[in-house]
């Protein structure tokens, strides 16, 4: 019996000793921790339109320059505060297709961090204005426009949200409104609130939902900032 | 046979003329049109993929250059990243294990009626998955599974067959010993089929951080545990063959060999270092990205030790230059990526720009530069057609200058954006301060996509003779290096 002259045996321990190796470090612990994972005491499910919204992130791509996650270091302190296991309960699979839960975390931040985005900027306007042309109000910016979360019609429809467009950025007829996927991703961008977190609360500091999860989650959060 | 002389000449006088390979005459045509098929798919997957990738890369500079949404940078940066990988690397490192492992198995390839069936089903998978990511339908937004379950299960498909296909082909190998090439080969077919089945079921990620779990792991196995392995592979055939001399260690492969099992299937969570995933995990992970110098010493150290007093025969080759450069490629950045995994030096680069230079230096300085020299140096045994040295030339110094100054602005960028989040100046000063460095990465961007064209060409000029040099030999009367 050698590796060398023996395909079958190379191949199988090959093969199996990766699957064992992928159960104990990724599977079993994403097992463990979808197990565990309860929505902190606050948190509100996402609406339908919310969640619409998430689909309209996940398919325009905005996680390639965005992220979701607040690492317990100083210099996130600025976008809240370090993120658990807890605050992303809700994100759940969008359907069918996707079966999994979208990747909100992200992993790059060529924009900045949107964990709190709805605190940042709570204003409506502000975000369609933002999304219809970024450098409207934010001039340095090199985010993509997303003028096709608009339409531009004669006049705003009955109960419809005008964006004020200003002069340089307008069409040059007509008004700017946003459409249903406008709507949706304006919607779930708003609802980007981390719910509080009450120190020295058992329940809360157990957010990943057992006392274990939360040593690995939070209580390790202590140990990063050393 | 040699034209001309590898000396400077006042005809010639920025060039040496470099070494031909010997005249083909144990070539099988249906081989060399199947092997030549993946090179060429491959080659357009590259040029595709490179000049989307190019294009976005534009973007930093004039973000508002169109509104088409089918061309919006967030979905185009998929379409580059799966093409080049599941289209153009891939198809090339395919196209290399095609040839390698019926050669070290002294026979025919087991069924070249299925290989092309593999092709076609992998194309079919790039092609409606890439239409699908323009058109805003993806898996869920993660890195290198942003494929829907559908076109992965198509792609997953040619895979699987082709694993069959070589693994039935070592099986009825005409010698005794399995060539430590076929290890590698075989590993990253067997190492990354689980992967792809473990990253798309469902039931284990119906959460944001059970999925982040899942991501780690399968991001970093996607390019370690499939690009690599192959791309190694294909170096321990065609650096002693092209040197005409063997390995310098046999038993030093195969430390690598299972180092990069135990050691790189652990290291997956380094992508989420500070995350809210279970920290043991990213413990582990530390531990074993400083475990893979181990793994990095002992591959690049065979590499180089075979290449130790052949000085004179790279420089007269075309294709051991790339293969050169592709290894110390793969020591200096797999260990750079062993040290950005350390958590303090996460606190700095993680999230910037410096990530995106790390991944092409690797992916581009080490998996397809030896991907190159392994097509440059082999297809022409199997065509019998070579490509222009000047060309060749030209495609090694274009891609070689424009990936540093690609990998150094954003190295330097990079690093500069840490430190600037890290002052607690606004955000947008880390986004005004890159945009130097984003210009010149588009600089060396353009010079790595002409490469490209020119590679293209070269391809093409490979093409496969007419009529074959001789009749097919099977038995391969060639001496194997590697024998």
């Amino acid at each position: 019996m050698s590796f060398h002259k023996d395909h079958w045996l190379l191949f199988s321990v090959t093969c199996f000793g990766f699957v064992g190796l992928s159960l104990i470090i990724g599977i079993l612990p994403a097992k463990w921790v979808q197990d565990n994972a309860v929505p902190l005491p606050g948190m509100q499910p996402l609406t339908a339109l919310e969640k619409q919204g998430l689909g309209v992130y996940v398919g325009e791509g905005c996680v390639a320059c965005h992220t979701q996650q607040v690492r317990p270091l100083e210099m996130d302190a600025a976008f809240g505060r370090p993120s658990v296991p807890g605050d992303y309960a809700y994100v759940t699979p969008l359907g069918p297709w996707a079966p999994y839960a979208p990747a909100v975390l992200g992993s790059q931040r060529t924009g900045p961090d949107l964990t709190n985005a709805g605190r940042r900027q709570p204003s409506e306007v502000w975000q369609y204005l933002h999304l219809y042309d970024p450098r409207a109000v934010v001039p340095d910016s090199v985010m993509p426009a997303y003028p096709w979360l608009f339409d531009v019609v004669a006049s705003a429809p009955e109960g419809a949200t005008v964006v004020p467009v200003p002069a340089p950025y307008a069409p040059a007829e007509g008004v700017v409104v946003p459409n249903e996927r406008g709507e949706a991703l304006v919607a779930y961008l708003l609802s980007l609130k981390q719910a509080p977190l009450e120190a020295g609360d058992e329940h809360a500091t157990a957010a990943g939902g057992s006392a274990a999860n939360g040593a690995d989650g939070l209580g390790a959060h202590a140990g990063g900032t050393r | 046979m040699a034209h001309g002389t590898p000396v400077l000449s006042l005809k010639r006088p920025l060039t040496v003329s470099k070494a031909r390979v010997e005249p083909v005459a144990d070539s099988d045509r249906a081989w060399a049109r199947l092997v030549y098929a993946y090179a060429a798919s491959a080659a357009t997957w590259l040029v595709f993929g490179t000049l989307v990738g190019l294009y976005i890369s534009f973007k930093f500079a004039a973000p508002d250059i169109e509104h088409v949404p089918w061309l919006s940078y967030g979905r185009l940066r998929p379409v580059h990243t799966n093409s080049v990988f599941w289209g153009w690397g891939t198809l090339a490192l395919l196209a290399g294990a095609l040839y390698v492992v019926p050669r070290t198995s002294h026979r025919r390839l087991h069924s070249y009626g299925l290989a092309w069936v593999s092709l076609g089903l992998i194309d079919l998978a790039v092609v409606v998955g890439d239409v699908l990511l323009m058109a805003g339908i993806n898996n869920g937004g993660q890195e290198y599974r942003e494929f829907v379950w559908p076109v992965q299960a198509v792609f997953a498909a040619g895979v699987v067959l082709l694993a069959y296909n070589l693994a039935r082909t070592i099986a009825g190998r005409g010698i005794e010993e399995i060539y430590i090439s076929n290890w590698y080969i075989m590993g990253g077919f067997l190492w990354t089929i689980p992967l792809v089945v473990f990253a798309y079921l469902p039931f284990y990620q119906q959460n944001a951080i059970a999925e982040t779990v899942v991501q780690g792991y399968y991001m970093h196995m996607g390019v370690g545990m499939w690009f690599t392995p192959i791309a190694l592979g294909l170096t321990y055939y065609s650096l002693p063959k092209l040197l005409n001399k063997p390995i310098y260690s046999y038993s030093l492969g195969v430390l690598a060999f299972w180092t990069q099992m135990l050691f790189y299937t652990m290291i997956g969570a380094h992508h989420f270092i500070f995350a809210p995933t279970p920290w043991w995990i990213q413990t582990v992970a530390v531990i074993f990205s400083v475990g893979m110098v181990i793994t990095l010493a002992a591959g690049t150290g065979n590499f180089l030790l075979t290449m130790r007093g052949s000085g004179r025969a790279i420089a007269r080759s075309y294709s051991l230059p790339f293969i050169l450069a592709g290894t110390v490629s793969y020591f200096l950045f797999s260990a750079q990526g062993s040290l950005e995994a350390l958590r303090s030096l996460q606190g700095v680069w993680h999230f910037t720009n410096y990530t995106v230079g790390h991944s092409h230096l690797t992916m581009y300085g080490f998996v397809t530069l030896l991907v190159w020299g392994s097509l440059y140096g082999l297809l022409p045994r199997l065509t019998g057609r070579e490509p222009p040295q000047l060309w060749v030339g030209v495609h090694f110094w274009f891609a070689v200058v424009g990936l540093a100054l690609y990998g150094g602005a954003l190295s330097v960028g990079g690093t500069l954006q840490g430190l600037s989040w890290m002052s607690g100046v606004p955000f947008i000063e880390s986004v005004k301060q890159m945009a130097s460095f984003w210009l010149w990465r588009a600089v060396g961007g353009t010079l790595m996509f002409l490469s490209h064209l020119v590679f293209a060409y070269n391809v093409w000029r490979m093409r496969p003779a007419a009529v074959a040099a001789g009749e097919a030999r099977a038995d391969v009367a060639l001496e194997e290096a590697a024998a």
